[in-house]
């Protein structure tokens, strides 16, 4: 009877499949917060309306790679290694950079307070600093790759534009780690610096209006301070003010060795070092805000 | 007050959780409690609570004050207590309150999920925020939805749902990382009358899966719906924890609905030995035994009565607890 | 009382009055041509989200006008009539308190912009509501139990005729509902029309005596839900019946003539009967049982409360 086909048949309980598999704890549940963050800011996963500003923007900050690369190989008979663009100066160049992270930072922060999800994130294996860590990691990464990914466009298109493309390899290795390095320094400072800023409030748009308007604030107030103060090289004290560009002045010590003579801390002795500090100081800030900010656990 | 036994769910008793189950399932109580007392400048939340929870579905009733925020927040590892010790699942919630978060879900009463992300979406990260791996996750996101009743709506923001369907996203996303216990803060509220019966039956659901529940809540109809076990707490004091039967006091009273005949009732029931009295629309009778229940039924009987309803009189759940609200204060 | 008014649906000695009030928003039409009105005493209304019971709730209330139709509360225009303002006070479910007030400022607030002349008002107002201990701290503070009572407090302070309230019983805990039905209830008995929408029906069964369904922005019914559930004639009803010999008892049912359905529940021992005819099978019952020897331990009509209702009308 039962060689039948058809002759035996059962019903599944659908009910509820407990879950048995592996389970991760705090690292886990960070970089799966990592991951999603990085997904809110690119605009994956949501409607394409929100994936027009980073992409736009990724392609603003190519440009000049795209230019120069362009220029090099129309050129490449008459001159030679033309150059529109340093690697040094292509770290950080942009206003561009600066507005993406005053539009992501804030949205990647902001919501999760104003719609009332840190609660539902708290109740889970994660604490404040793992919240924190992936929040500013996710921001970081993002800066790193759409600062990044331009480099390597006209690094490789200037090896391909020029006359030997091992020599020109080999004689820009220095380039290779002195570009991600400055990256790194400037991305995790915008990060930091967008992420404590975001979170004093649950508004995106104040959030993003008080970045740019740190930025600008301290950027014009150390103009005003140097061009009083300034010594004979064009430098000044009140050029540690100035927390945009702070970065930067790290970025020259790595790729020259010593502060840029063009900038506000031209001639200011122990220059780098004390741009490192103040680089520093401000990170501190930084974490110490975003600290106190997603303390969850009362006492 | 009749007790209305119209929601009181068919639901079996409180399934043991598979047997294969990795990682172990705690036996004995669910929640151990003891002189929990939580303090804050110029308010006392808790005082002093001492009990033992069951595991299975436990309303948690409160009054006057923050009391119950405060023990979500204290089981939940959110909060210090300023005395006193918590056992959740086994595991005391101050030695390693991670650990805690592993096994608990968590619904809050107030809207608590981004509202421009598809609910699909969102239950599926929570999922991995709860530790799971994002395919894993993925696939308890779409059993978890399937559970609470969002069908197409799932591939849909938040944003756009109704209050019913919000409650049933914030319910999965707390079950999707399938705890041993959820805490639900209100899980009714906002619902209309359709809606609130409908999440209490995915509430009694949750019992029969052998998820256990404490449920916060104002409302005792809900409570005795659903709930095996009721906590009732009062200014932060613990006014009684038991088994929601036990606290349904039989009375020795029977009460008895004939319609407009009520004083034909009264006097026939005199008639037979039986002391009734005419209350409202009703008459109560003192019943002591089972002869007398017998004589009941045929002195209407013989007078050609309608019985339109018979019941013994217990006192509801409200009652109980202004009792003994009352009692202690 | 002879049936002059026939239609339930209005009450006697009304005043409120809505006549053929349609209200729409944009495409989104909120009542459709609903008439019915209120008078002295506590009426429910009731209905899923979205029936169209806040809109109603803000007609009466003068805060959103109508398409078509007319509302009239005590005779006057809601929306034009200042009068009705100083009569009339709405509690609405969640709008927020301002903030930076203590419950007693707010109180005396609104004591001053109804012009309530009795120096007493506030404090009897926050004493009603229970909420004398409390009264200092700010409300942004309170639960949201408590702030439901302070918006009660600061309507109840200018003595209105006419209290509208929203889900007022949201967020009260067991003793407070129990205070606030029992307020309720007294300001209906003292002649105050107190309409009051509410989700937990159980409690509007206990509160009010007579209800309005809306659904979809039409009136669904009306009246006293007991009535109601008579006119709910080709609808079967079903009785829950226990007793000491389940099986049979059932078999004695089977053979009644009022009987249109038995089934037996073997699991929880009980009996649920399916009739069209209550009464019959209510007097029918005693002495079937009585013939059989059987002992009866519990009958209950299963559809008579104000939930079962709810489902046959919404569904």
């Amino acid at each position: 009877m039962s060689s039948l086909p058809g002759s035996s048949g059962a019903v599944y309980d659908r009910g509820y499949r407990p879950y048995d598999g592996p389970r991760g704890q705090r690292g886990a549940a960070t970089f799966a917060l990592y991951k999603a963050s990085i997904r809110r800011a690119l605009g994956l996963r949501r409607t394409w309306r929100q994936k027009v500003a980073p992409f736009v923007l990724l392609a603003i900050v190519t440009v000049p790679a795209i230019v120069n690369v362009g220029i090099g190989y129309v050129s490449r008979n008459r001159f030679d290694a033309f150059e529109i663009i340093t690697y040094r100066e292509y770290v950080g160049v942009s206003s561009a950079l600066l507005l993406f992270v005053a539009l992501v930072a804030p949205d990647v922060i902001c919501p999760d307070r104003r719609q009332k999800v840190l609660p539902l994130m708290f109740a889970r294996p994660l604490l404040g600093t793992d919240y924190v860590v992936a929040k500013v990691g996710s921001i970081a990464t993002i800066l790193f790759a759409f600062s990044f990914l331009p480099q390597m466009v006209l690094f490789i298109g200037n090896m391909l534009v020029s006359d030997a493309a091992l020599d020109y390899f080999s004689g820009h290795l220095d380039v290779l780690w002195k570009v991600p390095l400055s990256i790194v320094v400037l991305a995790v400072f915008y990060a930091a610096i967008g992420c404590a800023v975001s979170s004093l409030t649950d508004r995106r748009i104040v959030a993003g209006a008080s970045v740019i308007g740190l930025f600008l604030l301290t950027s014009i107030s150390s103009g005003v301070i140097v061009d009083q103060t300034a010594g004979p090289n064009g430098g000044a004290y009140g050029g540690l003010l100035n927390v945009l560009v702070l970065p930067l002045y790290l970025r020259d010590v790595i790729f020259l060795g010593h502060i840029d003579s063009e900038s506000q801390l031209a001639g200011v002795a122990g220059g780098g070092w004390l741009a490192l500090a103040c680089y520093l100081v401000v990170l501190a800030v930084a974490s110490g805000l975003l600290w106190w900010r997603y303390r969850w656990v009362e006492r | 007050m009749w007790v209305s036994y119209d929601r009181k769910l068919a639901s079996a008793t409180l399934l043991s959780r598979a047997p294969d189950r990795l990682g172990g399932v705690s036996d004995g109580p669910l929640l151990r409690i003891s002189g929990l007392t939580k303090t804050y400048p110029g308010v006392t939340a808790l005082d002093d609570l001492t009990l033992d929870v069951p595991p299975g579905r436990i309303g948690l009733v409160g009054a006057n004050g923050a009391g119950k925020s405060t023990l979500f927040r204290i089981l939940l590892g959110l909060s210090h207590p300023t005395a006193g010790h918590v056992e959740v699942c086994g595991i005391q919630v101050a030695r390693d309150p991670i650990a805690v978060r592993s096994r608990l879900g968590y619904m809050p009463e107030h809207d608590c999920l981004p509202l421009d992300q598809t609910a699909a979406d969102v239950v599926s990260t929570f999922g991995e925020l709860s530790g799971l791996p994002a395919r894993a996750a993925r696939q308890r996101a779409s059993d978890v939805l399937d559970l609470v009743g969002l069908d197409e709506a799932r591939f849909r923001p938040i944003g756009g749902f109704s209050t019913g369907m919000r409650q049933r996203a914030k319910l999965a996303q707390a079950l999707v990382g399938d705890p041993e216990l959820v805490l639900l803060d209100e899980p009714t509220a906002g619902l209309d009358p359709i809606g609130r019966e409908e999440m209490l039956q995915l509430v009694d659901r949750l019992g029969s899966f052998g998820i256990s529940v404490l449920m916060a809540t104002h409302l005792l109809d809900d409570v005795q719906a659903v709930c095996d076990h009721v906590v009732m707490i009062n200014a932060g004091k613990l006014v009684v924890s038991g088994a929601t039967n036990s606290l349904l006091e039989r009375t020795g009273l029977v009460t008895i609905d004939v319609g407009r005949h009520t004083d034909e009732l009264v006097s026939g029931l005199a008639r037979a030995g039986i002391s009734a009295v005419a209350v409202d629309d009703v008459v109560e009778a003192t019943v002591g035994d089972d002869a007398q229940m017998d004589a009941v039924r045929d002195v209407v009987a013989q007078l050609g009565l309608p019985l339109f309803r018979l019941s013994t009189r217990l006192r509801s759940l409200d009652e109980a607890f202004v009792r003994r609200s009352e009692e202690l204060a | 009382m002879s049936d002059v008014l026939a239609d339930p649906a209005l009450a006697a000695g009304a005043t409120v009055e809505v006549n053929a009030v349609s209200v729409w928003f944009g495409p989104k039409v909120a009542l459709s041509e609903l008439t019915c009105s209120f008078g002295p005493g506590v009426s429910g209304l009731l209905g899923p989200n979205g029936a169209g019971k806040t809109t109603l709730m803000r007609a009466i209330a003068g805060l959103t006008g109508v398409n078509e139709g007319t509302v009239r509360v005590g005779g006057r225009d809601p929306r034009r009539d200042r009068w009705v303002h100083a009569t009339m006070a709405l509690v609405p479910e969640d709008e927020a308190v301002p903030g930076g007030l203590s419950a007693r400022q707010l109180v005396h607030y609104m004591a001053d912009l109804r012009r309530v002349t009795d120096r007493d008002a506030p404090e009897r107002a926050l004493r009603t509501v229970d909420l004398l201990d409390a009264a200092d701290r700010d409300v942004g503070t309170f639960s949201k139990g408590m702030r439901q009572r302070a918006k009660i407090a600061a309507a109840l302070v200018s003595d209105p005729e006419v209290l509208v309230l929203d889900e007022p019983l949201n967020g009260a805990d067991p003793v407070q509902r129990l205070h606030l039905i029992a307020l309720f209830k007294q300001l209906g008995v003292n002649g105050r029309t107190v309409i009051v929408s509410s989700h937990v029906l159980s409690e509007v069964e206990r509160l009010a005596e007579r209800v309005i369904v809306l659904v979809h922005g039409r009136l669904a019914a009306a009246g006293g839900h007991r009535a109601i559930r008579d006119a709910m004639d080709e609808t079967p009803r079903h009785v829950l019946v226990r007793c000491n010999d389940n099986r049979r008892l059932a078999g004695g049912l089977v053979a009644l003539e009022s009987v249109t359905g038995v089934r037996f529940e073997a699991k929880r021992d009980e009996l649920t009967v399916e009739t069209l005819q209550a009464r019959e099978l209510a007097v029918a019952l005693p002495q079937l049982a009585k013939s059989l020897s059987i002992r009866l331990i519990e009958v209950r009509p299963l559809d008579d409360s104000l939930e079962s209702l709810f489902r046959e009308l919404v569904r």
